[in-house]
């Protein structure tokens, strides 16, 4: 049995280990960290099923009162795990892109392309633990300045470095935010641990006022994170202006920890008065803008910013109706189907481009891309037998079940909005003529992994019961 | 501490705080940014947090402040020229901080703890260094050692994003 914090220092020795390799052993192909570390995080993911468990949330004391090792947790490090090692993958696929950008011809900045990755995936296994605000803060810190550096890191295109300007600058308001809320938080309780605010609030004497102020700044900074309306405004550029493996990472990873951590602090703020009228105020905002903005884009990457904007209202329902396991059922179908349409794009993106009508007729020249794109799609709408239909299944069914009519409503008009702009992209695969006869190649371990994901995709929108009852437990 | 010096160093902050944002030459914004910490430096010295307050002078006027001098030297920053003043969005940015002001006053305003006045402090039997070590190491000693690891990442961020010509 492995106690749980070695996972995380696992994963930072082999950040480091991969810097040094980088810096001091020449003449390699950097690939080959990247290959490493791809089969090193597959032995720490291995690992994560041989965890000892730790104290119960109630008694913890010193350690294990900053950090958890519940189901819920290891769930999720598993999820940044699998995230991590994907987004390696598309990164190796990107790596010729980043050379030319670079304007160099050897190798260069791509060891800390691949090393960053690391750091960002143990930040993600701490924002999962975390049950006390200070760790919840430093940690999502680490995940910030990690992509801060990723974001801009093809600097030389004025896209991305408005991008990562873009990013740094509204981060930052949201950061500010945020500890401005936990301070808030903490003037009024004396507390920093998430259970024991948790009493605080349950006892009348609390200063109301105070702790509504404090909750409704840290959902601020969390709205950020989760890109949620009305904070929503950094989303489509900083997702079209980054190099394309990192927007997979920012919109799956970055979304899926903020997303957590919401969950976790909803139990103390459930206890405060108007909490939840104020989070079905943001869903209904959040999956109307995102899908209506959706529709006249053109340029699929920038179609996908918009696209996970209007998840985070599916997501935000389910957490407006206190449906845990819905959500986390819709975020690992979110991980499945978004990682899967951002590694096509990577490649048809290299030879051909990133607007909709670059994808025209790719059934005709590579019929394994446009398959895998269209998995991705029809799951990204919600068409049965894909991993999409039934997260949006649990979601809408929780609604129900809390007579939420109007985010219920909502939802499956915006369904219905999502239907178009995702299957424009189908169309433009299977119904337009292609405009180069030329194939576009894959390389094996990209074929593997984007099959791995197709199957893993239809196979939980056939049979989702695993994933519920991982949790369980 | 007399209220009077509170409210001094208060008013100090937040008109260098606006001298920052309005200056067009960054050395003078630079330059008004250390008053500002000067005043709360000032501020944590009368809570009797003598150590923050000289941490806040020492690192924030004196190193981060040099530094911040050095690149704007080193990057041969001008006065920025006089933009046109976008008055929509000026007045939207104006009415959000209003918004939030009013919130904040509000909040203050109902909260009872602030409606009644604080005995003086207790005298605290170790040092405040002390003080602030036992909580940095003992207690909070997971969050601290994390921290390195931020600025190990934004150490290599900066090393790759500053190289003049990849290489």
């Amino acid at each position: 049995m492995i106690p749980a914090r070695n996972l995380e220092i696992a994963v930072l020795v082999l950040g480091m280990l991969v810097l040094l390799f980088e810096a001091f052993v020449e003449r390699i192909d950097k690939r080959t960290l990247a290959f490493a570390a791809i089969g090193a995080l597959t032995v720490v993911l291995i690992g994560t099923w041989f965890l000892e468990p730790g104290p119960a949330l109630e008694s913890a004391t010193g350690f294990w009162s900053f950090y958890t090792a519940d189901p819920l947790s290891i769930f999720f490090k598993r999820f940044a795990l699998l995230t991590t090692i994907v987004v390696l993958v598309m990164m190796i696929d990107y790596a010729p892109v980043l050379r030319s950008s670079a304007g160099a011809t050897s190798q260069s900045g791509l060891g800390e392309f691949f090393a960053l990755p690391i750091f960002t995936c143990a930040g993600l296994m701490y924002i999962v633990s975390a049950i006390d605000f200070v760790m919840i803060f430093v940690s999502i810190e680490l995940v910030t300045i990690s992509f801060y550096v990723l974001v801009s890191f093809t600097r030389r295109n004025p896209t991305t470095l408005e991008a990562g300007v873009k990013y740094l600058v509204l981060s930052a308001l949201s950061t500010a935010f945020l500890v401005y809320g936990i301070t808030w938080i903490f003037g009024v309780t004396g507390e920093t641990n998430l259970q024991r605010i948790t009493t605080a609030f349950a006892n009348p004497e609390i200063e109301r006022g105070g702790a509504l102020f404090g909750a409704v700044l840290v959902l601020v900074g969390l709205g950020f994170k989760i890109a949620a309306v009305p904070f929503q405004i950094w989303v489509p550029d900083v997702y079209q202006g980054a190099p394309t493996p990192v927007t997979a990472y920012l919109s799956v990873g970055s979304k899926a920890a903020g997303f957590v951590v919401l969950v976790r602090v909803l139990r103390p703020f459930m206890m405060l008065p108007q909490m939840e009228r104020l989070l079905v105020l943001i869903a209904l905002l959040t999956v109307i803008y995102g899908n209506l903005a959706a529709l006249p884009q053109s340029n699929l990457k920038r179609l996908l910013a918009y696209s996970s904007i209007a998840h985070a209202g599916y997501l935000l329902i389910g957490v407006a109706c206190l449906a845990g396991s819905a959500v986390i059922f819709y975020l690992v179908a979110y991980l499945l189907m978004t990682l899967l349409s951002f590694a096509v794009l990577i490649v048809v993106a290299q030879r051909a481009g990133e607007q909709i009508s670059d994808f025209d007729g790719l059934a005709k020249r590579s019929p394994f891309l446009a398959f895998a794109m269209l998995i991705a799609m029809v799951s990204l709408a919600g068409v049965p037998f894909t991993a999409g239909f039934f997260g949006k299944f649990f979601i809408f069914y929780a609604a129900i079940a809390q007579r939420q009519t109007v985010l219920v409503v909502a939802g499956v008009v915006t369904v219905a909005c999502g239907f178009y702009y995702y299957l424009k992209v189908v169309r433009a695969m299977y119904w337009q003529v292609p405009t180069s006869e030329e194939k576009i190649p894959v390389n094996a371990l990209s074929r593997a992994t984007m099959s791995a994901l197709i199957v893993a995709t239809i196979w939980l929108g056939i049979y989702p019961w695993p994933i519920l009852e991982a949790l369980k437990r | 501490m007399p209220p009077f010096l509170f409210w001094i160093f208060a008013l100090l902050m937040l008109v260098f705080g606006a001298a920052v944002v309005i200056n067009r030459n960054p050395i003078a914004s630079a330059l008004n940014l250390v008053v500002s910490f000067l005043g709360l430096a000032a501020l944590f010295m009368s809570l009797d947090a003598f150590f923050v307050g000289i941490i806040q002078v020492l690192i924030y006027a004196g190193a981060i402040m040099v530094l911040f001098l050095f690149i704007i030297m080193l990057l041969d920053l001008r006065a920025e020229k006089l933009r046109k003043i976008n008055w929509l969005a000026s007045a939207g940015g104006i009415a959000v901080a209003l918004v939030l002001l009013t919130q904040i006053l509000y909040v203050i305003g109902n909260l009872k703890a602030a409606q009644q006045t604080f005995p003086p402090l207790a005298r605290s039997t170790i040092d405040d260094v002390r003080n602030v070590g036992l909580v940095l190491f003992g207690n909070y000693n997971l969050p601290f050692q994390i921290i390195g690891i931020l600025v190990l990442v934004a150490t290599i961020g900066i090393v790759l994003l500053s190289r003049h010509e990849l290489r």
